[in-house]
């Protein structure tokens, strides 16, 4: 079975609690096994937004999993990017698992969103979906529904 | 093994330069600060830590004051440049997974 791993930053952004459940669904109707890779905060959102882990089952602390995360071990990396420190976990994730992968960037102000999005084209081959957006998770949902059609597309061809 | 989370958990001899801080910024700290500077990739293993950043990553290695200078990030915290004293056997460690 296929793997996707979620990574998710800061839980601030109020987005991105729905869009990991929304994602967590989508990826699972594509095949995926999903993992989410969070930090304790991240994590007590999801638990509390998904109580009987009908759409995410497997759940591991960003820390713990950056330690131990090898190359190859997932198909597709999902991460969420809404902060500098977002970046750089994401770019590092890519780097180390060498796989195909997703960069949902997102951001109340467009200067901040511009700056996220550039630092994640120039240093990594990620397919890449960016909204500007706070509270409204729509304009994200939309763009990622359409990534991950062509993701589901290519696995197909 | 020297273990740097460990270590800036329990010990108070380490320098915290930035904090807060974007990654860029940091790592031109770094640059600009560190007597010697060996760029890593992302995800190499640093004094026991996966190093987080942006390629390619900084660390000031500073063999007088026997510390290295490094990026340090925390998803909600942004990046912090700390310098924390090391043995020498760690900061040779760094040269030899340097990419320059």
């Amino acid at each position: 079975m296929k793997k996707a791993i979620i990574l998710l930053g800061c839980p601030e952004s109020p987005s991105q609690t729905p869009l990991t459940i929304y994602s967590a669904h989508k990826l699972t109707e594509m095949g995926y096994e999903v993992t989410v890779a969070s930090t304790p905060s991240a994590k007590k959102l999801v638990e509390v937004a998904d109580p009987v882990e009908y759409y995410v089952q497997n759940k591991i602390d960003i820390e713990s999993c950056l330690d131990n995360l090898e190359e190859g071990e997932f198909d597709l990396l999902l991460g969420f990017v809404a902060k500098d420190a977002a970046v750089s976990y994401f770019v590092t994730f890519y780097h180390i698992l060498s796989t195909k992968s997703l960069a949902l960037v997102f951001h109340r102000d467009p200067e901040k969103l511009e700056n996220f999005e550039n630092s994640v084209r120039e240093n990594t081959n990620a397919d890449i979906v960016s909204a500007r957006a706070y509270h409204n998770p729509t304009p994200l949902r939309v763009r990622l529904d359409r990534a991950l059609d062509k993701i589901d597309k290519e696995g197909d061809s | 093994m020297f273990c740097l989370d460990t270590y800036l958990r329990e010990s108070e001899d380490y320098e915290i330069h930035m904090t807060r801080s974007g990654f860029k910024d940091c790592a031109r700290f770094i640059e600009e600060n560190a007597p010697e500077v060996v760029h890593v990739k992302p995800g190499e293993k640093i004094v026991g830590a996966r190093i987080i950043g942006i390629p390619p990553v900084p660390i000031g290695i500073n063999e007088e004051k026997g510390t290295i200078m490094l990026p340090y990030t925390k998803p909600c915290y942004g990046t912090a440049t700390v310098e924390v004293p090391v043995p020498p056997e760690e900061r040779e460690n760094i040269r030899v997974v340097g990419i320059d």
